[in-house]
């Protein structure tokens, strides 16, 4: 009996452990956000990073989900004679769920892996001790930062992975399935609600704050060489992804599920 | 005279591993403290827990007559101003320009900031047309070159130097060496370097300690080096593969 409590037990208390370490983790980045010195330079760098440099990925990711989804809409509602759904469906679909959750996936691959690789390199050469040593709080600089411009441009790369959702939906049903443009477009318009943007939005802005602090996490923990930053690289992945899809569920439950 | 730097009982342990085991070792204002040892005796370790990167278990570390350690926030900062530290791989920010790591912690606007950049790469023997370089495009030697440029920038009246000369060519190694060497006479500092290269010891030490088992076994000025009867110590600097020293790992 005692072996197997001791068997359950220690696994337990080091995920218990290891959230303990993560929240302390966000607390601190998140009161460096509150207090100066701010280091704006450092913020805008990381929206371009973030933001900018992710628009590709997430554009095509987007078009082409939106016209997959168009074409299946077009071939199940076909079997109960509804094809016509396929406008209101396809908003409704890409906007609250699979604009801000692949989005948020793809920008995670880019992104996340990028922040542990930098941070856990950081780590391995010494550098994250020198900025110490230099009076710079690592987690102003290097921290801070990433959190803040991800939370801040995730939504807008969300907006655009929507729209273009939207219009590879569109560009499908009107060149292959026979929709009329202007018919199209005003169905998708009367089926899209306030709520549908507000919640994609915020849960884009989830999205980036996992994205970021499961970036900087491991890779600010990272040790052990080339071999510790890659797994710093994959756990951030890996948790990012976890993260973007419990959120999601748990959002789409509270705004959607009453 | 108070030490500049006193370590009194010193423990740090990670894990099973006791790291320093009551380590006691003191330097004074204006002195060249060489630390010598093995791999993965705890010099690194030493550094950084004075520095107050790892807190220490147990002990005293006193800077100026005060205990700083267990110090936190302002207080720490406050403590680190004191400090120059030249790390083992050089440790530039990728990211930034040369000029813009030598004077990471400089005040000022960015021109007085370059400015200053481009006098300390003078001191270190390299040109202003280094400093819009990013490290990635400089030599190793050039590299520990702009560290030690870093490290001397804000004039601070402690420096460390993590094995300066490690993975340097002999003629690299010496140039470093002789830097180092003019810094701490020139600039007054108080120094400590850690290194197993017996070339940089020779040059840079007013004093030397040995560090083994994480304890200091001998210590003594630079001149009483050859004549120490300590058989740890002679292994050591003569290179021996035979003695009382034995590889970590190695087979009994």
């Amino acid at each position: 009996m005692i072996v197997a409590l001791v068997a359950i037990g220690a696994p337990v208390l080091a995920a218990l452990a290891s959230i303990g370490r993560l929240t302390r983790f966000a607390v601190t980045a998140l009161s460096r956000l509150l207090q100066p010195p701010w280091y704006p330079a450092q913020l805008a760098q990381q929206m371009l990073v973030i933001g900018w440099l992710s628009l590709p990925v997430v554009g095509l990711t987007a078009i082409f989900t939106g016209s997959a989804l168009a074409q299946q809409i077009f071939i199940g509602g076909s079997r109960f004679n509804a094809a016509s759904t396929v406008p209101a469906v396809t908003v409704i679909g890409v906007v609250r769920e699979l604009g801000p959750v692949l989005g948020g996936l793809m920008v995670a691959g880019r992104v996340a892996s990028a922040m542990a690789a930098e941070l856990g390199t950081m780590r391995v050469t010494e550098q994250i001790d020198a900025l110490v040593t230099l009076r710079t709080d690592p987690f102003r600089w290097l921290v801070a930062p990433r959190i803040l411009a991800a939370v801040l441009v995730m939504p807008f790369l969300v907006l655009v992975s929507n729209a273009l959702g939207v219009m590879g939906g569109w560009l499908l049903a009107t060149q292959r399935l026979g929709f009329n443009s202007a018919q199209y477009l005003a169905t998708t318009q009367r089926y899209l609600e306030a709520d549908d943007v507000v919640s994609s939005l915020v849960k884009a802005g989830v999205f980036g704050f996992f994205i970021a602090l499961m970036g900087c996490y491991h890779g600010y923990h990272s040790g052990g060489g080339a071999a510790g930053v890659g797994r710093a690289t994959t756990n951030a992945v890996v948790s990012s992804f976890i993260l973007i899809l419990l959120s999601n569920l748990i959002i789409t439950v509270i705004v959607f599920g009453s | 005279m108070i030490p500049r730097i006193e370590l009194t009982g010193v423990s740090k342990r990670f894990g099973s591993r006791q790291v320093l085991d009551g380590l006691d070792v003191a330097v004074m204002p204006g002195e060249s403290l060489v630390i010598i040892g093995g791999s993965g005796t705890g010099k690194s370790v030493t550094l950084k827990c004075i520095l107050g990167l790892i807190p220490i278990d147990a002990g005293s570390i006193k800077v100026d007559g005060q205990e700083v350690a267990g110090l936190k926030g302002a207080a720490l900062d406050a403590h680190r101003t004191r400090f120059g530290m030249l790390f083992q791989g050089g440790a530039l920010f990728d990211s930034l320009p040369v000029w813009r790591n030598i004077s990471f912690a400089l005040p000022g606007t960015p021109a007085d900031r370059r400015s200053a950049a481009i006098d300390n790469l003078a001191r270190v023997g390299l040109a202003a047309e280094v400093a819009d370089l990013k490290p990635a495009e400089l030599s190793g030697g050039m590299q520990k070159r702009v560290a030690l440029a870093r490290a001397i920038a804000a004039r601070p009246p402690i420096i460390f130097f993590d094995e300066p000369t490690a993975g340097l060519d002999p003629i690299t190694a010496a140039v470093i060496n002789r830097l180092i060497r003019t810094f701490v006479t020139d600039l007054k500092i108080t120094a400590i370097t850690i290194t197993h290269d017996m070339a940089s010891v020779r040059l840079i030490a007013d004093r030397v300690a040995m560090l083994h088992a994480g304890k200091i076994i001998w210590n003594g000025p630079l001149a009483g080096l050859d004549a120490c009867d300590n058989a740890y110590v002679r292994q050591f600097i003569t290179g021996s593969a035979d003695g009382p020293i034995q590889m970590p790992g190695a087979r009994p």
